[in-house]
């Protein structure tokens, strides 16, 4: 095999999350009628922001070669912080501050500081008293939306202030300023992952926790900030959530964790850890956004949904291994 | 002997009741080649990892160059100079050759404040080193999963040679290379060792052992049954220590 056809080769197994995303939108474009519009794109972009979102903290925390399973409860939690704080109806308390837009940061000074405080308790965990990430994070899983529901009895939060909501709202190229925000932090931390000798190091304690410990890098100290950036980044994905449903209610957002998982495994990141990129996961996210959207428009029943996104991480897997083999040979 | 760069004083290490080291003692000048020979189990990596700061002693002392010194992880040992070879390789198969390479001190030059990788300039550097060293690796940018076990542990010599520090060790660092390269790393050992500094080697092959070493330290049963210049004794005398036909501490024989 020469060099060129075997370097397209790699760029194809390297990228092939894409060359699939590509290749659904055209069927789906030909099949489906009504598929092909931009609005219907934008809005497979603008539904996807939220999982988009927290499946950056839970791929950061794989590729490091642990797992973070309670991404889903702490942005729940983060959710309900905003909501309980600046919705105006149902158990909203509605703070006002003065201008109002100061309640924008405040916000998400919140959402992030909730989300951080159980990622750096997951983390310490993990790292001090040497126990599973999969056994403590799932703990936190439970426990948080257990608290969601403690301190919102059960009930929600409606009306959240409108200098927020404005996020959801305000459109720039025909997206909302949500979208956008989880689009940023693609951008960010595909750049922190591929370029920093932070991501470079995440990479290779998922690799080889024990070679990395030797060279002197400062594992346990790498670990704990991906647990905490893992759980800070649900919390902005639990402060879109609040934005995007325009409050907080008990059972927000059950079922994301899956679809994180999914997306991300479908993104090419390995469970194994030390194997995967960020802007795959992305494409992972906006594939399962498209499969979404299409089940939608077929008027499917949306119970078929969760079906084939069960398939779709089976077949993720078994995709990688057959890269996997591929590259053996091309070895 | 030239001034001792580290000196063991009386280091042992327990795991509960089994005593794994009963109190190892010797020294290791600038520029020496020590060869650190033992039946299995007689605690030579454990030593090994003590120095390298992998391990803490129960009980003793070292000094380097000069000071009490004990690292408490790897990353102060490398601090202090201290390069380590271990047995079971310690590279991230995940990534390229040029990340194993520069692992956990990367190139970087700083983009609006943010270190950023300096990916070009660290390839140079990794090209340079193995060329240097005559090891031919296809690309350095294949993940080092694809790349044989010779390979791999070319790309683990030439990153101590290409480091440096001021002691180097070495835990049997030649298990997986083929004759050629295996006397490519001898030659290695003694061009580092000619710039001053000084090489602990753990190996199994007596062969080695006498081809490279100044000296020869024997550990036996977590103590040192024999500490002898290379030209003072010869194989098998070396293999009674290790075996434990000569008693402790005898010294030169043969």
């Amino acid at each position: 095999m020469n060099p060129r056809t075997r370097q397209v080769l790699e760029f194809i197994l390297d990228n092939l999350v894409w060359f699939m995303l590509v290749f659904v939108l055209v069927v789906f474009s030909i099949f489906i009628p009504n598929y092909f519009q931009l609005g219907i794109f934008a809005n497979i972009i603008e539904a996807s922001s939220v999982l988009g979102v927290m499946s950056i903290g839970l791929a950061l925390v794989i590729i490091a070669g642990h797992m973070d399973l309670s991404v889903e409860s702490v942005a729940a939690l983060s959710a309900m912080a905003v909501g309980i704080l600046f919705c105006s109806a149902g158990i909203g308390l509605g703070i006002q501050l003065h201008p109002e837009w100061l309640m924008v940061p405040v916000s998400l000074l919140i959402a992030l500081i909730v989300g951080g405080t159980i990622g750096a308790f997951n983390g310490y965990l993990v790292v001090k008293v040497k126990m599973s990430a999969f056994i403590i994070t799932l703990a936190s899983y439970i426990w948080v939306r257990g608290l969601v529901l403690v301190i919102s009895g059960g009930r929600s939060a409606q009306d959240l202030a409108p200098a927020i909501r404005w996020f959801g709202i305000q459109r720039l190229l025909g997206l909302p300023l949500t979208a956008w925000i989880a689009i940023a932090c693609f951008v960010v931390f595909s750049l922190i992952m591929a370029k920093t000798p932070f991501g470079r190091h995440l990479v290779m304690i998922g690799g080889n926790e024990t070679a990395t410990f030797r060279a002197g890098i400062r594992v346990n100290r790498n670990l704990v900030i991906a647990f905490i950036l893992a759980g800070a980044i649900a919390g902005l994905a639990g402060w879109l959530l609040a934005i995007r449903t325009s409050g907080a209610t008990a059972n927000l957002g059950v079922g994301l964790l899956f679809n994180a998982f999914a997306a991300v495994v479908i993104g090419g990141v390995s469970l194994k850890g030390g194997v995967g990129t960020l802007p795959g996961v992305y494409a992972g996210v906006l594939l399962l956004s498209a499969i979404n959207t299409a089940i939608n428009l077929m008027g499917l029943p949306a119970n078929f949904t969760q079906v084939i996104h069960g398939l779709l991480v089976l077949a993720a897997v078994l995709l990688d291994a057959f890269k996997q083999t591929i590259r053996q040979r091309l070895a | 002997m030239s001034e001792p760069l580290l000196v063991l004083d009386n280091v042992a290490k327990n795991y509960g009741a089994i005593e794994a080291l009963k109190g190892i003692s010797f020294s290791i000048g600038k520029g020496e080649v020590v060869a650190l020979l033992g039946d299995n189990g007689a605690g030579k990596s454990t030593l090994v990892k003590i120095i390298a700061g992998g391990l803490e002693p129960t009980s003793g002392r070292m000094l380097f160059e000069g000071r009490e010194f004990l690292a408490k992880s790897p990353a102060e040992a490398k601090a202090a100079g201290i390069e380590t070879v271990y047995q079971d390789l310690s590279l991230c198969t995940n990534v390229d050759v040029v990340a194993n390479f520069f692992m956990g001190r990367e190139i970087t030059r700083k983009v609006l404040g943010v270190p950023v990788l300096d990916e070009r300039a660290m390839e140079q550097v990794v090209q340079k080193a193995l060329a240097s060293a005559g090891t031919r690796i296809p690309s350095l940018r294949t993940n080092v999963e694809h790349l044989s076990g010779g390979q791999r542990q070319a790309i683990e010599l030439n990153r101590f040679v290409h480091f440096g520090g001021k002691l180097v060790l070495l835990d049997e660092p030649f298990a997986a290379l083929g004759v050629e390269q295996t006397r490519r790393g001898l030659d290695m050992i003694r061009q580092v060792a000619s710039q001053g500094i000084g090489v602990v080697i753990i190996t199994h092959i007596m062969q080695q052992a006498f081809q490279v070493a100044d000296r020869i330290v024997v550990i036996r049963q977590g103590v040192v049954a024999g500490d002898v210049a290379r030209n003072k004794t010869s194989p098998d005398a070396v293999i009674n220590m290790i075996t434990g036909e000569t008693l402790a501490g005898a010294g030169p024989a043969g």
